[in-house]
């Protein structure tokens, strides 16, 4: 991994921007070749995908149905 | 009383019916809203408590909404703005900087634990429990966690939480990346992870 490691360094940088959308062309495609040939990288790209999702659905609590009828109550009175 | 004037009546119908489509579309958000609610504050009750306050006030002042902009957002502005006023976040000192790991620390670290070395990094998460995920959220920091909670939670983009939070949106970057960088450092450092 040597040859990688400043790569790597950068390409854990670029990761949230990457993951977001918010890199310009010429940004995501240096990650993308990079991300191409370092298994390294993409592994930890790869579990931070599943991540994001994972916190989004465990931490996705219903609300309580008598809340609902609570702030239907709130409503102006016709 | 002087007679309404059929012009006057039909203002008056007109605003009804602008008022009550508002009040549906609003409930309509409930769950929606709840949900980014209820990582927002500590407990159910709070979030309970934040909910009513916060449709309480969205029904009596509905006129300030512009229809056909991001109702959600503009309910979660009131929501945010309510948890500020009522003090329910501590204030964190000036010189308590949260401890911050790199973006890869929290996959090492789960890679270091496991005996083999050789992870799914797919199925890796599994390790976690859904309560670690919760405690560690709700450890990050307030300003840090409005803002991962708003979009990763919530799903607003930055633009969206920028304006519910009154920042810029420079501003939600940073924190979005930081508070992500300190929610797996929690992960790593508390939530570990008996395997």
């Amino acid at each position: 991994m040597t040859v990688y490691e400043d790569l790597c360094e950068k390409c854990e940088e670029l990761m949230q921007p990457f993951l977001d959308r918010q890199l310009d062309d010429g940004e995501r495609a240096k990650a993308e070749e990079h991300l191409a040939r370092c298994g390294y990288c993409a592994r930890r790209y790869r579990f931070e995908e599943t991540l994001r999702t994972f916190v989004r659905q465990v931490c996705s609590e219903s609300m309580p149905p008598e809340l609902k009828a609570k702030l239907k109550a709130l409503r102006t009175p016709l | 009383m002087s007679e309404t004037t059929p012009s006057e009546a039909r203002r008056l119908a007109t605003d009804a019916r602008d008022r009550v489509r508002f009040e549906e579309e609003a409930l309509e958000l409930a769950d929606q809203v709840y949900r980014v609610a209820r990582r927002l504050v500590s407990t159910r009750e709070e979030a309970e408590e934040l909910m009513q306050e916060t449709y309480a006030r969205a029904f009596r002042s509905w006129r300030s909404f512009t229809p056909g902009t991001n109702l959600r957002a503009w309910l979660l502005r009131i929501l945010t703005n309510l948890n500020i006023d009522r003090g329910r976040r501590k204030q964190r000192a000036p010189d308590e900087q949260p401890l911050e790991e790199g973006d890869y620390y929290l996959y090492n670290r789960l890679e270091q634990n496991s005996g083999d070395g050789n992870l799914d990094e797919e199925r890796v998460v599994e390790r976690l429990s859904q309560d670690d995920i919760v405690s560690a959220l709700s450890a990050v920091p307030h300003d840090f966690r409005d803002v991962v909670v708003l979009v990763d939670i919530g799903d607003f983009t930055y633009a969206d939480a920028a304006s519910i939070l009154d920042i810029p949106v420079g501003t939600v970057m940073s924190r979005l990346h930081r508070g992500r960088r300190i929610l797996k450092r929690e992960l790593a450092d508390n939530a570990m992870v008996d395997a």
